[in-house]
């Protein structure tokens, strides 16, 4: 029994260390000295540490604007995701209407499909509207995630009909009992999905390569490519941005736990 | 305060037919169950009276006014759930307090409102907990506590002592009976619970599968059940129910041969017709007397005060259950003398429905 656990702990203990290592080495060699980490055996530790890398990147290479430009996008995808995807999923849980079952099955198939096959005809459909190179058109993929409405649906699913029958009774309009029955109970599964969407847009590196043509307007993951092409050398540099684009969400995430957690585990405990 | 009545209420939900034809009329200010087992309906019947069910057909009157294309909120009612539906997020008080803000009422309006129903429910110490943090009974009054804030002109309620406790449910019952008293209000209430519409209505409407079976007193109902259906679904243990044919002069055979006298009826019938007779178990009587017949005990249930005996013919013949109180005298396998007396039968034809007495006086 006891020591059963131990090696679980053990095993656990490993793990996080494989997960971390690499974190923390980028975190390590972004204070090392331009060509250092290329040394071999690679230094576990900077010799001499320094911010450098870090003025060069605010300094001449700008990554400022890149920063404010990704909190920009990924701020705003995650408020349209919200917006269009809890009262999507709200409707396709708890709303009466025809053809609900038949267009939630489509959607559903249609995660099937990898995002990837919908960038060209997305792209051309924004091209004729006149989207490309703008921030409108960087945000359009994140309106409505399908998998978001999925997670709302299934999340509302479990909030029984009579609660919302009880609200009709007491006189609450359809938006009304949205807002105040609905959202309060889904806080948790809100909060998560913010994460995924603001993640997931953070990351994201395709898109916005595609539908951005001003260097201006770029993200911290389309920009750091590109500076990854100029400073091929540079490794201790790229670490920089790396740990410039990764901070941010990792305090988010760490700041946002709580509720991240007890949203996906809710479902599975309450049944 | 109003009455209510259904109109030839209809309802399917696609092939099925949940209602078909129903028509009910609630006094004002009547206590009024719908009984009947699960599935018959009830509460598609309620939830149409609510609003919260579109009929196929038929019309929905309360209080003079027909209601039924009106929205749930503008028809006058409250409704109590089965499932209690407090809204989890929100205090007791809040719960109770939510129709009226909606109803934009001032804060003085609400929480006069408020402190009315918790003092009536006693329930005062509990308004600022949330619903997670009370027990059921508690739920149950704060449902019941957000129904009567609205000032309804009738209470729906649906099965709303099913989740209780056998203890808390007697409980609940007689807090029922006492508010309906200090309330007066019109109320319809549905169970499959007979006991619980036995104890609490004026007014029973026994339902099944969407069709009224009776409706009256309990007392009539119980006294004079329409069918053998209603018959055996009011009271326990339930109504005896016996195969015999008619014989000459007001004497019945039964299925194992034996005569058993018959009460008079308002029309004759003919000898060789085959009727149901039916006796409640605690009109059987044990012991020696003109006219009884030979049992053998098969099965006691000792219940403290009172047995069931079962009685049986014959070795393998359906059993008589007959109510008693327990002397702790009768044992399994012995033979009695039992009476079933010709004014305690009730009588049914062929197809179950009463065969009227003669009305004497
Ligand atoms: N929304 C619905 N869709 C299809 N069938 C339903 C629906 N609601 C109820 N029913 C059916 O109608 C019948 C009566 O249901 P209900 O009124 O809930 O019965 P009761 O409350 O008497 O137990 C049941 O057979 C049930 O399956
Ligand atoms: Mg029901």
């Amino acid at each position: 029994m006891s020591a059963r656990r131990w090696t679980v702990t053990l095993l656990a203990a490993l793990v996080a260390l494989l997960t971390v290592a690499p974190l923390l080495w980028m975190l390590s060699v972004s204070f090392m000295a331009p060509g250092e980490a290329a040394q071999f055996p690679p230094p576990l530790l900077p010799a001499d540490p320094s911010l450098d890398n870090y003025r060069t990147l605010f300094g001449s290479f700008g990554i400022g604007r890149f920063l404010a430009n990704s909190i920009l996008v990924s701020t705003l995808a995650t408020i349209l995701a919200l917006l269009f995807t809890i009262p999507a999923g709200y409707a396709f849980a708890k709303l009466r209407f025809t053809g609900r079952d038949a267009t939630f099955r489509l959607l559903v198939a249609a995660l099937v499909v990898p995002g990837q096959i919908g960038m060209l005809p997305l792209f051309l459909e924004l091209k004729a509207m006149g989207l490309v190179n703008s921030y409108a058109g960087a945000l359009v993929p994140w309106l409505a995630g399908i998998f978001g409405i999925f997670l709302v649906r299934q999340y509302c699913l479990s909030i029984p009909d009579e609660m919302l029958e009880a609200a009709r009774i007491d006189g609450a309009s359809e938006g009304h009992i949205l807002r105040r029955i609905v959202l309060p109970i889904l806080t948790p599964i809100i909060v998560t999905l913010a994460l995924f969407v603001f993640l997931g847009s953070w990351n994201d590196f395709m898109w916005p390569l595609i539908i951005l043509a001003d260097q201006q307007l770029y993200t911290l993951p389309v920009a750091l490519a590109a500076m990854s092409r100029e400073h091929v050398q540079d490794n201790e540099l790229m670490m920089a941005g790396a740990v410039v684009t990764t901070l941010p969400v990792l305090i988010l995430f760490l700041a946002l736990q709580r509720f991240y957690l007890s949203g996906l585990l809710t479902g599975s405990v309450k049944g | 305060m109003a009455g209510l009545s259904i109109e030839n209420a209809r309802k399917s939900f696609g092939e099925t037919q949940v209602l078909r034809g129903v028509s009910i009329e609630v006094a004002d200010g009547e206590f009024a169950v719908i009984v009947g087992p699960s599935g018959c309906g009830k509460s598609t019947l309620l939830r149409a009276v609510a609003g919260l069910e579109e009929l196929s057909e038929g019309r929905i009157v309360i209080g003079g006014r027909d209601v039924t294309d009106l929205p749930p909120s503008q028809r006058g009612i409250a409704m109590v759930f089965q499932s209690y539906a407090l809204y989890p997020h929100l205090t007791v008080r809040e719960n109770m307090a939510f129709g009226l803000k909606i109803a934009k009422a001032t804060k003085a309006e609400v929480d006069a409102a408020v402190n009315r129903a918790a003092a009536i429910l006693n329930i005062e110490p509990l308004l600022d907990r949330k619903p997670a943090a009370l027990s059921g009974g508690q739920r149950q009054r704060v449902a019941i506590g957000r129904a009567i804030v609205r000032q309804p002109q009738i209470f729906l309620f649906d099965e709303p002592l099913s989740n209780l406790d056998a203890d808390l449910r007697v409980r609940m019952r007689y807090e029922f009976a006492k508010l309906h008293r200090q309330l007066g209000t019109t109320t319809l209430y549905v169970t499959h619970d007979q006991v619980e519409a036995m104890t609490l209505a004026d007014r029973i409407i026994v339902l099944r599968d969407g069709i009224i079976e009776q409706v009256g007193s309990p007392r009539d109902l119980y006294e004079r059940p329409a069918n053998i259906f209603v018959a055996q679904f009011l009271g326990t243990p339930r109504m005896n129910i016996l195969n015999a044919v008619v014989a000459d002069g007001d004497q019945a055979r039964l299925d194992d041969g034996r005569s058993l006298a018959l009460p008079a009826l308002a029309a004759p019938i003919a000898p060789g017709t085959a009727v149901s007779v039916g006796i409640r178990p605690e009109d059987v009587r044990i012991g020696a007397a003109p006219g009884a017949l030979p049992f053998t005990i098969g099965f006691v249930e000792r219940l403290g005060g009172l047995a069931t005996v079962h009685l049986q013919a014959a070795k393998d013949s359906e059993p008589i259950a007959c109510q008693l109180r327990d002397d702790g005298s009768l044992r399994e396998g012995e033979t009695v003398a039992a009476l079933l007396p010709p004014d305690r039968l009730h009588l049914f034809d062929a197809d179950g429905g009463a065969l009227r007495r003669e009305v004497r006086e």
